[in-house]
């Protein structure tokens, strides 16, 4: 059970994320075909980013029971690629949000 | 290779993705600058939450590669990452997505709090009937937009306090996401059908939330969720009195509010409270069932939330001040008048403050967070009933100011638990 805990706290992140997605047209709802390349891209970016940083011993897997264990290379969690989805996803909605706002802003 | 070395590898990547982006579309300067705003929200997050996964043990570095620059516990290479984000997502969005097709959504939506005392917004969608339908408007009917201003009293008081993730906590939660949600706004909805009718000024049936051939549904559905989800938290919680006893109050509440015959909402002052309990009494189950300590901090702070809900519902109550007359429907603001209910609430919200002032470290920074809902309410101070309607502006920077309000609470109840 405490295996999944930092998995299961992550996809509640990325559920967060659609939920804002759907409610505001931020992303995927604003143009489908486009965020799903954007997504992707930024995640094949930064799973390079980190395979090159592990490969060069900068940083690893840390001692935890917060983690399933499962691994899709070594040092690599399985939940890194749930992570680096949550973190672009993210920031993909607030640059919409963001731009929302400022948008707003100019026409007041 | 350093960290600092391996990132300057792929900023400099993410920042010619960039340049290419901007000589392509030099419309992405506009999206540039949102980017910016955007990067200071999520370089905050890293701070908050790199924090956090490094302190219990997700992600470790070696200690000779890194630069020593922390923030926190984090090094200070990690937020190379949503700078590289900040660079690379927006111009991959400007060259696949940027001819913008203007979407616009084909629901009405309006804000409404008239007649239902709440904090929610409503949609009227037009359309088909059929099963669909009927269960989107059952969801609907529960205000899924507020399902976490419940869930997430309980579900934070019972984390705070028992410091794990079991069964009970998965089901607690899940009872007052949905469920209670349904009861509470399914029955009021209902009931407030009957009186919208009676009241032609309110719009007759066209102002009604819920069409009328819904409501059996709506009640039915609110039971038969409520009934299994109840029973299995009452068998996981074991016999505890006092949590049974918060969520007799609670559920009494619940029905109260709306009910025929009782009908608090309709009654000054007792609106206002019974709509706090709405929201306190899940954070007082969670308290209760995980069987927490009571001291006089946690006291003041639930007595804290509890004006604060207090104020807020009141405040709420202004706009609506002439339209309640007419329909003959006291509320608190009818009985008060409107510039004395803000002020009212002004003085619940800096009780509220000034209880957290007593509570441990790092509570007393919650005081700060109530001076924004009394600058909301500050301009309307001296407004006339009359022009009460104008209070509408400044609840709709309450509804906002929400969402804001629960970011910082639960960054402060994380920083609470990791100070522990």
């Amino acid at each position: 059970m405490l295996g999944f805990a930092y998995l299961l706290a992550l996809l509640v992140s990325l559920t967060g994320m659609v939920v804002l997605d759907r409610r505001f047209c931020l992303f995927f709802w604003r143009a489908p075909r486009a965020a799903a390349v954007v997504l992707a891209a930024g995640v094949v970016f930064f799973l390079a980013w980190d395979l090159v940083g592990i490969f060069a011993g900068i940083f690893y897997r840390g001692e935890t029971a917060f983690m399933t264990g499962l691994q899709v290379a070594p040092e690599l969690p399985v939940e890194e690629i749930f992570f680096l989805t949550f973190l672009c996803y993210l920031f993909m909605n607030a640059l919409q949000g963001a731009r929302v706002l400022l948008e707003r802003r100019r026409a007041a | 290779m350093s960290y600092l070395g391996l990132n300057a590898v792929f900023l400099g990547l993410a920042a010619l993705v960039a340049a290419v982006a901007l000589w392509r579309r030099p419309a992405a300067r506009r999206l540039y600058a949102a980017s910016a705003l955007a990067l200071v929200a999520v370089l905050v997050l890293t701070a908050v939450f790199d924090n956090i996964m490094i302190g219990v043990g997700l992600v470790a570095y070696d200690p000779t590669l890194i630069s020593g620059v922390f923030v926190g516990i984090a090094p200070v290479e990690d937020f190379a990452y949503p700078v590289a984000a900040a660079l690379l997502l927006p111009a991959l969005w400007s060259l696949l997505a940027e001819h913008p097709p203007g979407r616009t959504r084909s629901t009405t939506r309006r804000t409404t709090r008239t007649r239902t005392g709440r904090m929610t917004e409503a949609t009227h969608p037009t359309g088909p009937t059929g099963l669909g339908h009927t269960v989107r408007q059952v969801l609907l009917s529960s205000r899924p937009l507020s399902w976490i201003n419940t869930a997430f009293p309980f579900a934070a008081a019972y984390i705070v306090t028992t410091g794990r993730v079991d069964a009970l906590l998965v089901v607690g939660t899940l009872f007052f996401l949905i469920p209670y949600n349904l009861l509470m706004y399914g029955i009021n909805d209902v009931f407030d059908y009957e009186s919208d009718l009676r009241n032609p000024r309110k719009g007759g049936v066209e102002g009604a939330m819920l069409e009328q051939g819904l409501h059996r549904t709506v009640l039915i559905s609110g039971v038969a969720t409520a009934l299994p989800v109840l029973l299995l938290m009452l068998v996981l919680a074991g016999a505890n009195p006092w949590s049974w006893l918060v969520l007799a109050v609670s559920l009494f509440a619940v029905v109260a509010y709306s009910a025929p015959g009782l009908r608090f909402k309709e009654r000054p002052v007792l609106d206002s409270v019974t709509s706090s309990i709405h929201f306190v009494s899940p954070a007082v189950y969670g308290l209760a069932v995980a069987g927490a300590l009571v001291t006089p901090d946690l006291v003041a702070l639930l007595a804290a939330f509890f004006f604060w809900g207090i104020a807020s519902h009141a405040f709420g109550a202004v706009q609506d001040v002439e339209p309640d007359r007419q329909g003959g429907i006291s509320s608190i603001a009818t009985a008060f008048g409107a510039a004395q209910t803000v002020r009212l609430a002004i003085g619940f919200w800096l009780l509220a403050g000034l209880l957290m002032l007593v509570t441990d470290w790092p509570g007393p920074l919650a005081a700060l967070l109530v001076i924004p809902y009394i600058l909301a309410a500050w301009p309307y101070r001296s407004i006339s009933d009359a022009e009460s309607e104008r209070a509408n502006n400044g609840w709709k920077r309450f509804l906002r100011l929400n969402f804001f309000t629960g970011f910082l609470v639960t960054m402060l109840l994380i920083l609470w638990v990791v100070l522990r």
